[in-house]
């Protein structure tokens, strides 16, 4: 028993930016898990994407030894994503752990998604342990913001540890606290098998990895295991711990955390949430909290030459297998051809699932505009469920329109209450509550359409508030809504994959704003394009793009070629990223630019 | 036949849209002009690729020279040098070449450096054809551009001209300054009815990193619109048409007989050769390009040497012979392994009347010129 004693399994729960991968690195230097020659900036953000971001999307559990009044502790640290399109995978992964440790930036205090993260730890049992960091900038607060952490989050944060992540000042503090103020787990080795899987990834060579934290019993090589939601079966061929990289160990018993091996060849067999029990002796129920991840944001995904069909399946085939989440189904569009339309847990999500196929697999995508999932009840009695606006039933043929809901949070100072109740008004969202949490923040709440929340709110959001509110949300169900299809019409043929579903409300304004959009994008042509936008067979807009009058290179001084041919390989170049909807071309990026039209309307 | 264009790269001062190469010190002209001198003795077809079979023929001086038919002093302004200057150059071509009896000899020449005694000593030395840089004869225009001359001196450049006997004259004009259609054609009728026989109208581009791009970038409305330029240059060639002057390339128009043979040379793919800073070379499938700066230039460093594959030679042919009236030939194009006539957008611009065609060219409608980028691109293999 002296062993699970010695144990402290902790993750670190932050508002964006606050700096959670750099204490992250600090800790993981301090114990001497890795030499400085070995660490790289912000380690467990293994993806390059992520490093760029400054996000981390991969959680990367790393063991640790750490020696305190002469006992040597194991610290099992479980790094958390950071971003709403995330929570459940943040929600296992707090499951997994007895303490959490909640990052507030010094300068800026408590953000959407301190509070939002502190309480998902709450609701997870979680001892939290505050801890002030940045306080090596100018204008650090450290006790106001721990004032404002016991005032807000309603938890004791007087003694929190006052650090410098990127500086260094204080880490030992950090390591003493976590072992002094978090629980060793609970469980017995000698019990029924009883594992929670926290997340997973693909190996080439070994399959798809669990990775898991033990609440009773053991498990090792030889096993055969269960997954207790999914059914399946396996033996189990490896299991290990990271230190931080993957190391073998004979066995994982109660309390510890790392990895398992079983020759899985599907990551999809394996659910983020799932309990793993042993065949023989199973225990008799799972662990709570298990939900099926379902994507809220969907697009379509076309290459630009269209013979890349073929790669790019491969494309999402191979990132597919790293991420269970990632939905896809061929699609085909009159207007781009073959391609897939994908599901994505949030924009962020979709931003990074589409960067990644540009930029690992070296394709040029066109993506269209994101939407979100309607459940379209049709006037037979039957509901069908779509996020293609060109896959809508006639309008005769609906009943009515739900669309997916967000229960959202705002953070903000008060100044911008005002800005931010008008910016929610326009995206059709319903007041619900305003609380003061101190002098100089507020926290809104509203209920709006997720469809509004994709289209253009976080900018909106941010440029409203120069930046000082943050948003977190939580899906809330469907509601029945007034929607209608846009179409646009180039040269009198409809384009699919322009097409959008807004609520009638919007409809006129949206037209309008895509028609002068494209009017803007698409180059001219050898003949006049009128660019319509329709409701059915009702024209609400029209642009014209005039024809095309100059496009000539006009010296070709003292036979100098070059400048002329130049020119010419940038034209075969532009061409390339042409699409030709019937005798219409037009450049690729016209199809994302529904997205941001607001930016110009303004 | 052989073509042969020369550089001056000296001007009084810099044009406020020139982007070519061209300097205000004169101090540097001495030098340049004895290397220039030493670049055409030096002209050496073993530096050339081999097989070149240019056509040798007995001079007047009894030796074996290569002929050419067009000699084109383009600059920079040309006609900033002396007497002495173009005598020495003028003495080398002759000794290093053999000058058919009917060439071509083109000078540039800028109004305000035209005097009566230069072009005496112009037809002097043979020059048969001036091409003045009026641009405009708007002198508030000309003051914008950065002009040195007066739109008065223009017309009197024209006189000189025509005194010293230069039966074929070239203007340069600019479209795409402030004038209407109308304020435009009115300065056109002044030129052709001095009796000009040439005229090149280029559509002003606003180059990065000149005074002009600076200028305008502030203040767009300085300049009229892509449209009203085109508009401009549309009632123009319908004028010039109407006047006798035929649009045999993008931005040329000549009284019949009097199209540029040189100029031509770079559309059709003749070879020519090009002496002097930043000069370019096209000798059968290979390009050259001398040093744009006078160290480099000095020390015979070449900026560009390249000989082009059979995509580039396909795809340089049509983009040449749709800029004038040869046209581009079927034939070669099948010989370089590209059928044309299979290309799908043919079948349609030729449906539309935008190109048309005979037994074996095709031709970009003049009406069409205005966009030839756009049609060349789709017509490539």
């Amino acid at each position: 028993m002296d062993r699970i004693k010695k144990i402290r399994n902790f993750c670190i729960v932050a508002h964006i930016d606050h700096g959670k991968s750099t204490l992250a690195d600090r800790l993981i230097e301090k114990t001497g898990t890795l030499a400085k020659r070995d660490m790289q900036d912000q380690l467990l953000d293994s993806m390059d994407l992520e490093r760029e971001k400054g996000i981390t999307i991969k959680l990367t559990p790393t063991r640790m030894l750490y020696t305190y009044e002469g006992e040597e502790y194991e610290l099992n640290l479980i790094d958390t994503p950071g971003h709403v399109d995330f929570t459940y995978e943040v929600s296992r992964s707090l499951a997994a752990c007895e303490g959490a440790i909640l990052i507030v930036d010094a300068t800026q205090g408590v953000e959407a998604q301190t509070l939002a993260n502190a309480y998902l730890a709450i609701d997870n049992n979680l001892d939290i342990l505050p801890v002030i960091n940045k306080i090596d900038l100018p204008s650090a607060r450290p006790e106001e913001v721990k004032k404002e952490i016991e005032d807000v989050v309603g938890i004791p944060a007087m003694h929190a540890p006052c650090v410098s992540a990127k500086d260094g000042t204080n880490i030992d503090q950090v390591l003493e606290m976590i072992v002094k103020e978090f629980p060793a787990p609970k469980g017995d080795e000698n019990g029924k098998l009883k594992c929670l899987i926290f997340d997973s990834y693909y190996d080439n060579f070994k399959g798809a990895i669990c990775l898991i934290r033990v609440f009773d019993g053991s498990v090792k090589v030889g096993d055969e295991i269960k997954m207790m939601q999914t059914g399946k079966v396996f033996d189990v061929t490896e299991v290990g711990i990271f230190v931080p990289s993957p190391k073998p160990v004979d066995s994982l018993k109660a309390g510890d955390v790392g990895y398992l091996a079983g020759s899985i060849k599907n990551i999809s067999d394996i659910a983020v949430g799932d309990t793993i029990t042993h065949v023989d002796n199973p225990c008799a129920l799972a662990l709570p909290g298990y939900k099926t991840v379902q994507p809220v944001v969907f697009c379509g995904v076309f290459t630009v030459d269209g013979a890349k069909y073929g790669d790019l399946k491969d494309a999402l085939e191979k990132l597919k297998l790293n991420d269970a989440s990632l939905e896809y189904q061929p699609e085909n569009s009159q207007a781009l051809g073959y391609g897939f339309r994908c599901g994505f847990l949030g924009l962020l999500h979709l931003e990074i699932i589409t960067e990644r196929i540009e930029r690992e697999f070296n394709l040029d995508i066109i993506t269209t505009a994101p939407s979100v999932y309607y459940h379209v009840h049709k006037t037979n009695g039957e509901m069908i469920e779509l996020s293609n606006p060109s896959s809508l039933p006639s309008p005769t043929e609906i009943d009515y329109i739900e669309e997916p809901v967000v229960k959202a949070s705002i953070f903000t100072p008060p100044e911008y209450v005002g800005a931010i109740m008008e910016l929610c008004q326009e995206k059709r969202g319903i007041y619900k509550d305003l609380t003061y949490l101190d002098t100089n923040r507020v926290r809104l709440s509203y209920v709006l359409p997720l469809g509004e929340i994709i289209y253009d709110f976080f900018d909106s959001l941010k440029s409203r508030t120069k930046g000082y509110a943050s948003l977190d949300y939580e899906m809330a169900g469907f509601e029945r809504s007034d929607l209608v299809r846009v179409d646009i019409l180039l040269n009198g043929e409809k384009c699919d994959a322009l097409s959008i579903i807004v609520h009638k409300d919007k409809a006129y304004s949206r037209g309008r704003a895509l028609t002068e959009k494209l009017k803007k994008i698409i180059p001219r042509q050898l003949f006049e394009v009128p660019i319509q936008a329709a409701i059915g067979s009702k024209i609400i807009a029209r642009e014209t793009v005039s024809a095309m009058r100059k496009d000539v290179l006009a010296k070709c001084y003292g036979g100098d070629i070059t400048r002329k041919r130049k020119l010419l390989e940038k034209q075969k170049e532009g061409k390339k990223r042409m699409r030709k909807i019937g005798s219409v071309e037009i450049p690729s990026e016209a199809f994302m630019s529904i997205l941001k039209l607001d930016d110009d309307d303004k | 036949m052989l073509g042969v264009y020369i550089h001056i790269p000296f001007c009084q001062r810099k044009c406020l849209y020139c982007a070519f190469s061209s300097f205000v010190d004169l101090k540097e002209k001495d030098r340049y002009i004895e290397a220039l001198k030493e670049e055409i003795e030096n002209f050496n077809y073993s530096s050339y690729p081999k097989n070149l079979n240019l056509p040798f023929e007995k001079g007047e001086d009894g030796a074996q020279k290569p002929k050419i038919d067009t000699i084109y002093i383009g600059g920079g302004t040309p006609s900033l040098l002396d007497e002495k200057d173009l005598t020495r150059i003028f003495d080398t071509l002759k000794e290093k070449f053999n000058i058919d009896a009917d060439s071509e000899i083109t000078l540039e020449c800028n109004p305000n450096s035209l005097t009566y005694e230069k072009a005496v000593f112009y037809r002097k030395l043979s020059i048969n054809r001036l091409s003045i840089g009026v641009q405009s004869l708007r002198d508030e225009q000309l003051k914008f551009i950065g002009r040195l001359h007066s739109s008065a001196q223009a017309l009197e450049a024209i006189d000189i001209a025509k005194k010293t006997g230069f039966t074929n004259i070239s203007c340069d004009m600019l479209i795409g300054l402030s004038s209407s259609s109308d304020q435009f054609i009115e300065d056109l009728k002044k030129l052709i009815d001095k009796g000009i026989t040439h005229i090149s109208t280029y559509m002003l581009q606003v180059e990065e990193g000149t005074p002009l791009a600076k200028m305008v970038s502030a203040k767009p409305h300085l300049l009229p619109d892509d449209d009203q330029s085109v508009e401009v240059y549309n009632k123009t060639s319908e004028f010039l048409k109407n006047n006798g002057f035929l649009r045999y390339e993008v931005s040329n128009f000549a009284k019949r007989g009097y199209e540029s043979k040189h100029n031509i040379k770079y559309w059709s793919g003749d070879d020519y050769v090009g002496f002097g800073l930043s000069a370019h070379s096209y000798i059968k499938g290979n390009r050259y390009a001398n040093a744009n700066n006078f160290a480099d230039y000095y020390a015979g460093k070449s900026k560009l040497e390249e000989k082009l594959s059979k995509k580039e030679l396909i795809e340089e042919h049509i983009m040449l012979g749709l800029r004038y009236n040869g046209g581009v030939s079927i034939e070669y194009l099948k010989k370089l392994g590209y059928k044309i006539e299979n290309n799908e957008n043919l079948a349609y611009f030729t449906d539309k009347n935008i190109i048309s065609r005979d037994q074996n060219r095709i031709y970009l409608n003049p009406d069409f010129y205005g966009i030839n980028n756009f049609i060349i691109v789709k017509l490539l293999p």
